[in-house]
């Protein structure tokens, strides 16, 4: 912890409290998908809720930032009234060991397209593993639960992983970033 | 016997994503007690010098510092973390983001916590620090439900507490309205009778600081050390060096250089001679009626507004905060609808028209410009309504180029817009309001926070717009734009319309401190000269 | 009122306990009982306006229920049970209703005991209590302090944000394209404003001489005392009565996996 400098903190933490009242926003949308296609219908979406461990790890690129920011916005999020309650901080710490995972597998030095997607499907292995135990997957036929392991690997790679750069590149040239890895890492690159 | 509490050694800043120094070779000391101005232009690194002098940098600096800073005779780099803010504490200029905590005693007592204070000195002190800015009665309200020049006290009280030798304010006043600002200052005169304590305030404003500020420390665009000695005597001679630099200087110095008169120039409205200044009396041409509010009531915030606007007015729309300013100017506008009554365009009820058509009739400038940024370069974002209105492109790139000419951002096209300075991007935002030819333009607090340069730059560009008949509303704390430019001004208190009529009319009601209002500095001197005049008129 | 003295960490700690012990039921007996008595215990002693915990508590209700409703419809049991039920003109298998039962009750206990949580938890007092009793690093502690003081910043600013884009014409996307690239449009401003607002408030906090240092003294010290434990014990134990009541009337059952 003592690597990370005050301001990352802060603007991690401030990153989590805006992604926690954005995934309270996508439950809703989650329960109509669940309306319509049954319990798939989460994991269609299920990557928003992986995004701000990306975002977080991908700016600042420090050990620990996924698994932190993720736990922060789930931990805002119970604060803020969210039904499962406690139960949603494990969930929440889960996924974020699962996307730090990737990063640590790459011992934090690769921070491309590729490390982010991989990120985001390790967030759903992690998360797709816990929820089999906790919601009671084995209760489903196979092919079905299958299917919702497939349809969550590919949201939590092309929303968190590939969404999730797109708007952290974004907000890069905006400038506001300039003091973080992201932000100079792109002023090297435009020197280059 | 004064002793040097700060010294500064040939000390030059770089940033890593920057060619050109920040700051270069400064040398200066500051002697303990000392009241001192630092001034410079925006971009002059004023406030990086503020992170040098409280030994932030070097430690969480990008980039290079070279030199010596010296606080109490120690290098600011030899003190263990945390520890220079016994020595230095600054006040920062956004009310909003100098706070961890929640409550007011709560964030009074972080720094002390920091600082391990034991338990039973802290909660003496928490209140002792309160009590030293006025605000014992806060002491457990929430930070959030303050108002800003309240925030700044706390920020002030929560230096304070910490004791430290210097204190620095960095543009402490600039998110104040100048009624809230010039009680800051006033706090901080009797501070300064009642406690010892060096003083050091960096200032792109001049008003009201010259009781309280005796040396200045004037740093150029290039982070040079332009001009370090007594402030008045510099003031009253190179006032015009000074406001070149883009500083805004106080009201009487600037009129005495609009007027063309010569150095030793006057620094207090009461200097300046009485001759006869210029009134700006603003042609009334009110033309058709443009926009019409009937009975318009929304939540609890407006109550039962009655008002119309006519082509060519240039109207002003001034209040206490929360006196509901900008919910008012947002139904005008047709951002929002009002939950009872009605607003009519050109006679025709605002919810009959399409959203496109209304667009092409009404912009509206937002307080923060970032806020309507919708594209990554300059050039995009004035191009985004014409290309989505089905025009040919030759016609619309004749447009914007036009339209950026205009703004004076032609050579910015490719910037990205939240890259631009703060007068760049207020200009920006008024292009995109201005870019469909609109013919009236609603302006949210327009020079808030905004240099003297960029200030009359915009005045001057919105002056023109509304020469060509563009009808303009402004909304505004600061009583000399309306004096100036208004022609008619609407005051609103607690939700109601209190004041209907020409600027003049206002300044001659008795009731206008009551609205948290103040009298426009040409009418404070006119009321000065005539005071004095008067006695001697009739011993005459 | 007690549930508010208590310390914060042993109270949460408490919940947390019971949350996990709970998620090892499943009939709809038990939780239920035990919901019934955290809402007493939260009323009786807690101080609150009442309005707002009905205000929090409904959409919970309508949750619980979506999910019992979801695991009717859905449920994956073998067709050949003998027993079913009428609900609504429709026939369900009873066995398919009482597990549909636990679950949504079960989810409803949770919710009652975050309320109860939420309720009577002073949250800066919370995060003190993290530091001073959970050893949470101050740096983290005070970031993520720092960081929830922006919410209601973050909410006027949306605000402010959906009407100056409005007055720019872009709130009506047509496609699923232009639709994504608003979510962008919005979400730009609101995360540069917030990142720089955090840098500033970072430094400021720095300033005033805060460095994420472990030793500190604190404004308001939290302690546990031997009056903190009476929470814990009373809830638990209601937790075993409640368990030894479903067990005597056999309804109890363990979780192991059903939807």
């Amino acid at each position: 912890m003592n690597s990370w400098k005050l301001k990352e903190i802060v603007v991690m933490s401030v990153l989590s409290v805006v992604f926690a009242v954005v995934y309270l926003a996508f439950l809703p949308v989650g329960k109509i998908l669940v309306g319509f296609f049954g319990p798939i219908g989460y994991d269609l979406i299920f990557g928003i809720w992986f995004i701000v461990s990306i975002i977080a790890a991908y700016i600042i690129r420090k050990p620990g930032a996924a698994f932190l920011s993720e736990t922060i916005a789930a931990a805002v999020e119970v604060l803020l009234g969210n039904a499962v309650g406690p139960m949603l901080l494990v969930s929440g710490m889960i996924q974020g060991l699962g996307a730090e995972s990737a990063f640590a597998m790459t011992r934090y030095k690769r921070y491309d397209l590729f490390t982010l997607m991989l990120a985001g499907v390790m967030a759903a292995v992690f998360s797709f593993v816990w929820g089999y135990f906790l919601s009671g997957y084995a209760a489903l036929s196979t092919g079905y639960v299958v299917a919702m392991f497939i349809a969550r690997i590919i949201s939590g790679a092309i929303i968190s992983g590939v969404a999730g750069k797109a708007l952290s590149d974004a907000l890069a040239k905006t400038g506001v970033l300039s003091s973080f890895a992201l932000g100079k890492e792109q002023r090297r690159k435009q020197a280059a | 016997m004064s002793q040097e509490v700060i010294r500064v050694e040939d000390l030059t800043l770089r940033y890593e994503e920057r060619q050109k120094p920040v700051l270069s070779r400064l040398t200066f000391s500051i002697e303990e007690g000392e009241n001192m101005l630092i001034l410079g232009p925006s971009g002059s690194g004023k406030s990086s010098l503020t992170h040098c002098l409280n030994g932030l940098y070097p430690r969480e600096l990008d980039g290079a510092m070279n030199g010596e800073v010296l606080v109490q005779g120690q290098r600011t780099d030899s003190y263990p973390a945390g520890e220079m803010a016994q020595n230095v504490g600054v006040v920062f200029q956004d009310p909003e983001t100098q706070f961890c905590m929640i409550t007011v005693e709560d964030e009074v007592a972080f720094g002390l916590e920091n600082l391990n204070t034991p338990h039973a000195s802290m909660v003496e002190k928490v209140d002792q620090a309160l009590r030293q800015v006025g605000m014992e009665a806060y002491k457990t309200a929430d930070i959030s439900s303050l108002s800003g020049g309240q925030k700044q006290k706390v920020a002030l009280a929560c230096i304070l507490a910490m004791e430290p030798e210097v204190l620095i304010l960095d543009e402490p006043t600039a998110n104040l309205d100048p009624v809230a600002r010039k009680e800051f200052i006033q706090l901080l005169k009797r501070l300064k009778e009642e406690l010892s304590f060096t003083l050091l305030v960096i200032e792109h404003k001049l008003e009201g600081w010259l009781d309280l500020l005796e040396r200045v420390l004037i740093i150029n665009e290039k982070g040079e050390l332009a001009y370090d000695g007594p402030l008045h005597d510099h003031l009253k001679t190179y006032a015009r060096d000074i406001h070149e630099m883009g500083i805004q200087l106080p009201y009487a110095t600037r009129t005495a250089l609009e007027q063309g008169w010569t150095p030793p120039y006057p620094l207090h409205i009461g200097d300046i001679p009485p001759v006869a200044l210029p009134e700006n009396r603003p042609v009334l041409s009110a033309g058709k009626a443009l926009l019409e509010a009937e009975a318009v009531h929304w939540k609890s915030i407006l109550r039962n507004i009655n008002v119309t606007f006519h082509e060519g007015e240039w109207m002003a729309i001034v209040g206490e905060n929360g006196s509901g300013k900008s919910s008012f100017s947002r139904i005008l506008a047709g951002i929002q609808p009002p939950s009872k009554g009605s607003v009519a365009m050109h006679g025709r009820a605002l919810k009959k028209w399409k959203e496109s058509e209304m667009r092409k009739e009404v912009g509206y400038v937002f307080q923060n410009p970032e806020h309507q940024f919708i594209t990554d370069t300059v050039y995009d974002e004035v191009a985004f309504s014409l290309q989505h209105a089905g025009m040919k492109e030759a016609e619309w790139t004749r447009i914007v180029e036009e339209t950026l000419k205009f703004c004076r951002l032609d050579g910015l096209e490719d910037q990205h817009p939240f890259l631009l300075s703060q007068g760049q991007k207020r200009r920006l935002s008024v292009a995109t309001m201005i870019v469909e030819n609109q013919n009236m333009l609603f302006l949210d607090e327009p020079t808030f926070g905004q240099d003297e340069k960029s200030t009359s730059d915009l005045m001057s560009l919105l002056k023109e717009k509304h020469e060509n008949g563009t009808t303009i509303v402004m909304i505004t704390h600061d009583m000399e734009l309306v004096d100036k430019y208004a022609t008619r001004v609407l005051v609103m208190n607690e939700g109601e319309l209190s004041f209907d009529g020409q600027p003049k009319e206002l300044w001659a009601r008795p009731d206008l401190g009551d609205h948290h209002l103040e009298l426009p500095p040409r009418e404070q001197w006119k009321r000065a000269v005539l005071k004095r005049e008067e006695p001697a008129y009739v011993s005459s | 009122m007690f549930l508010h003295d208590v310390n914060p960490t042993v109270k949460a700690l408490t919940i947390i306990g019971a949350v996990f012990l709970l998620a090892f039921v499943f009939d709809p007996v038990t939780p239920l009982l035990y919901i019934v008595w955290t809402v007493f215990v939260t009323f009786v002693f807690g101080t609150f306006k009442k309005r707002y915990y009905v205000y929090y508590f409904i959409p919970f209700t309508l949750f619980a229920f979506g999910m019992f409703w979801t695991t009717v419809v859905f449920s994956d049991t073998s067709t050949v049970t003998a027993d079913s039920v009428s609900f609504l003109g429709m026939e369900f298998p009873t066995e398919d209703i009482w597990t549909a039962a636990a679950l949504g009750l079960r989810v409803l206990a949770f919710a009652t005991l975050s309320l109860l949580f939420l309720f009577t938890t002073n949250m800066v007092h919370f995060i003190l209590s993290l530091i001073q009793q959970l050893k949470l690093p101050p740096k983290i502690a005070y970031g993520v302090l720092a960081g929830y003081r922006f919410l209601p910043m973050l909410k006027t600013e949306f605000q402010q944000i959906r009407a100056a884009h409005r007055i720019r014409g872009v709130n009506r996307p047509d496609s699923w394209k232009e639709k994504l690239l608003q979510y962008q449009r919005f979400a730009i401003p609101l995360l540069a404003g917030a990142i720089r607002k955090a840098e500033r408030t970072a430094i400021a906090m720095e300033s005033k001489g805060f460095t994420g240092a472990k030793t500190r003294t604190f404004y308001r010290p939290m302690k546990v005392q031997r009056k903190d434990w009476l929470f814990p014990v009373m809830m638990f134990g209601m937790l075993g009565i409640t368990i030894a009541f479903s067990v005597y009337f056999g309804y109890f059952s363990w979780y192991d996996g059903q939807l």
